[in-house]
């Protein structure tokens, strides 16, 4: 089975320029942890996801610093999150952004996210365009329906 | 990206120009020729390709081999594998300090002092940076100084940056003041055998008279920015939400790790008397105590030995300083650098004070362009050649190490710490400092710093 049998072809996408904090909300009423981000061309330009915001809102550098425990809210937090207001999307988001081609085996996709660490992969069209997007679950599901069947 | 060509077509000619000059000018045989030539490629690929400075350490030293310029087993043998497993032993212990939670510990102590004004801040930070530097090791001490200063920084809203620059300047200060502050301390250490007791009683004084003279430097240099912090402290009324910021549970874990690691200074700072007593080789026991530490941890760490060992040991860093080092040593294997030796004997004589002079200044100067280990790893068999030439190498050896860890505060990318906390600072807080912003204060505290290691190295009789 290739991935563009089952992939996901009506795809919410967001403008790099679109305000960071609006593309949240766009998050939050779908109900979904990440979104790609497309320019005016249907090229995929990075993905938006709630994790590049954590990263965006947390010092970078306390992974460095080692084990420790918040017990109050830094003030830069407080600082960050009014800041991701005035932030555009290409701002916050992730450009390195694994993707699969239409043809690629269900199977090669799985292998991917899994050595990748990706929750859900773009998948591009001949022209390199963003053509649908396929979830962990959506793997997982197509496996199990081709096993059953 | 664009300059890529030009830079690469400007390395090419220097090297060969250099390999020729010292063939036809210096009267230099082939092969040591080339061995300039190649080892000039490392350093000068080091200050154009920074990210690429391990391929051409790895394509130098195969061109060294495939010419006959060195053979394998005098290459291993010019490697200084003592060296990188100190370095080694020493990553994996520090890799369990920040995994146990001892960094983010000291950055709570420094968030939690009491009745904070400006002046005690600036020096705790100073003090504290130049201490940590000389305990650990530069790099990982700024890291977590610059985390400390920010989120104080952040909480009375004043510019961390004048902070940030005092923080690097007492850390480069305060790194040449052991063998454990940075990798040039214990190559040094190594290669003139000094021990970790000729240190603190020759390099320690220095580094802490230097510091005092930078106290003062600094507090007039941005004491407009202490009277703002000071105000502001004034305006939020102290710091009782940052006492409270961040908590380490003071664990059994922790415990054992402080215990680890005193105890590894401990033996380190008495490794001489031990050699003594145990009739061992010279920086024996110092060389050895890492790896007994890192190798307990790894017993003791069982599920997380590979993480240390992968993770937390700059393996990138470290095969470029192996393949350096061989490079280097390749310079006194063909016998290139005893000819210098003496066409530098020639210009300056033999007198130690014009010597240690040219070579503390040289090595600040260069350091504060290249990465310090590059600059003395050249001068090494340099400076071994001179033994032959029956001049004192004790006042050459402090004169490297001062002039390398000093000459990294003149300029933004003279050191490794400066380029990590800059970088944090650039990544935080979107602050881009401009290279004659640091230069200015970079070049004075540099120039004091020197010459005031100068005037120690040339009236104190103890250095000589």
């Amino acid at each position: 089975m290739k991935i563009k049998e089952i992939m996901v072809k009506d795809i919410t996408s967001l403008s790099p320029e679109m305000n960071a904090l609006d593309a949240w909300n766009v998050l939050q009423k779908m109900k979904i942890s990440g979104l790609p981000v497309i320019d005016d061309e249907n090229k995929l330009v990075g993905m938006f996801t709630e994790k590049e915001i954590l990263v965006k809102i947390l010092p970078s550098y306390m992974e460095a610093v080692g084990k420790f425990v918040y017990d109050e809210n830094p003030k830069a937090v407080k600082q960050r999150v009014l800041l991701l207001a005035k932030m555009r999307v290409r701002e916050v988001m992730r450009e390195n952004v694994i993707t699969v081609n239409e043809d690629t085996a269900l199977c090669e996709v799985a292998h991917v996210m899994l050595t990748q660490k990706a929750r859900r992969t773009p998948v591009l069209n001949e022209k390199q365009e963003i053509s649908g997007i396929v979830s962990r679950g959506d793997v997982l599901k197509a496996l199990f329906k081709e096993y059953k069947e | 990206m664009r300059n890529l060509p030009i830079k690469f077509v400007l390395l090419i000619l220097i090297s060969t120009a250099l390999g020729f000059f010292s063939h036809f000018n210096l009267g230099l045989n082939t092969h040591q020729a080339l061995s300039i030539a190649i080892f000039s490629v490392s350093i000068l690929g080091t200050l154009f390709f920074w990210s690429f400075r391990l391929s051409f350490a790895f394509l130098g030293t195969a061109i060294l081999m495939m010419t006959k310029t060195i053979d394998l087993e005098h290459l291993v043998r010019f490697a200084s594998l003592e060296v990188i497993l100190f370095l080694v032993g020493m990553m994996i212990i520090i890799g369990l300090l920040k995994d146990e939670g001892f960094f983010a510990w000291i950055v709570s102590l420094i968030l939690r002092m009491r009745n904070l004004s400006a002046k005690k801040f600036v020096l705790s930070v100073t003090i504290i940076s130049a201490l940590l530097a000389c305990a650990v090791d530069e790099v990982t001490s700024i890291i977590f100084m610059v985390a400390a200063i920010l989120e104080i920084c952040d909480y009375f809203e004043v510019d961390p940056l004048p902070y940030i620059i005092i923080s690097v300047l007492a850390t480069n200060i305060g790194s040449a003041a052991t063998v454990l502050g940075n990798p040039i301390g214990i190559l040094i250490a190594s290669k003139a055998g000094l021990t970790f007791e000729d240190f603190i009683l020759k390099a320690f004084p220095v580094a802490m008279v230097c510091l005092v003279a930078v106290i003062f430097l600094i507090m007039f240099w941005y004491r407009k920015s202490f009277k703002k912090l000071d105000l502001h402290i004034k305006e939020l009324g102290g710091n009782d939400i940052l006492i409270k910021l961040i908590s380490v549970p003071v664990e059994k874990k922790l415990k054992i790790s402080l215990l680890i690691f005193g105890l590894t200074l401990l033996i380190i700072s008495l490794h001489h008397r031990l050699e003594l007593l145990w009739n061992l080789e010279l920086n024996t026991v110092l060389l050895v105590m890492p790896l007994v530490s890192s190798g307990g941890i790894m017993i003791w760490k069982k599920h997380k030995a590979r993480e240390y060992v992968e993770q937390d040991v700059e393996w990138w860093t470290l095969l470029f300083f192996l393949l350096l080092f061989a490079q280097a040593g390749t310079l006194k294997y063909t016998g290139a650098t005893d000819v210098l030796a003496q066409k530098i004997i020639g210009l300056t004589g033999s007198n130690p004070h014009i010597l240690s002079g040219a070579i503390l200044w040289i090595s600040a100067i260069g350091s504060s362009l290249l990465d310090n280990v590059v600059l003395v790893a050249a001068f090494i068999p340099i400076i071994q050649g001179f033994q032959a030439l029956q001049v004192n190498l004790e006042p050459l050896w402090w004169a490297l190490l001062f002039g390398g860890c000093f000459g990294g505060n003149i300029t933004v990318v003279g050191s490794t710490a400066n380029i990590v906390a800059l970088g944090i600072l650039e990544k935080e807080k979107k602050i881009h400092i401009s290279f004659f912003r640091w230069f200015w204060v970079g070049l004075t505290v540099g120039l004091i710093t020197t010459c005031l290691a100068w005037a120690i190295l040339v009236f104190l009789p103890f250095h000589r």
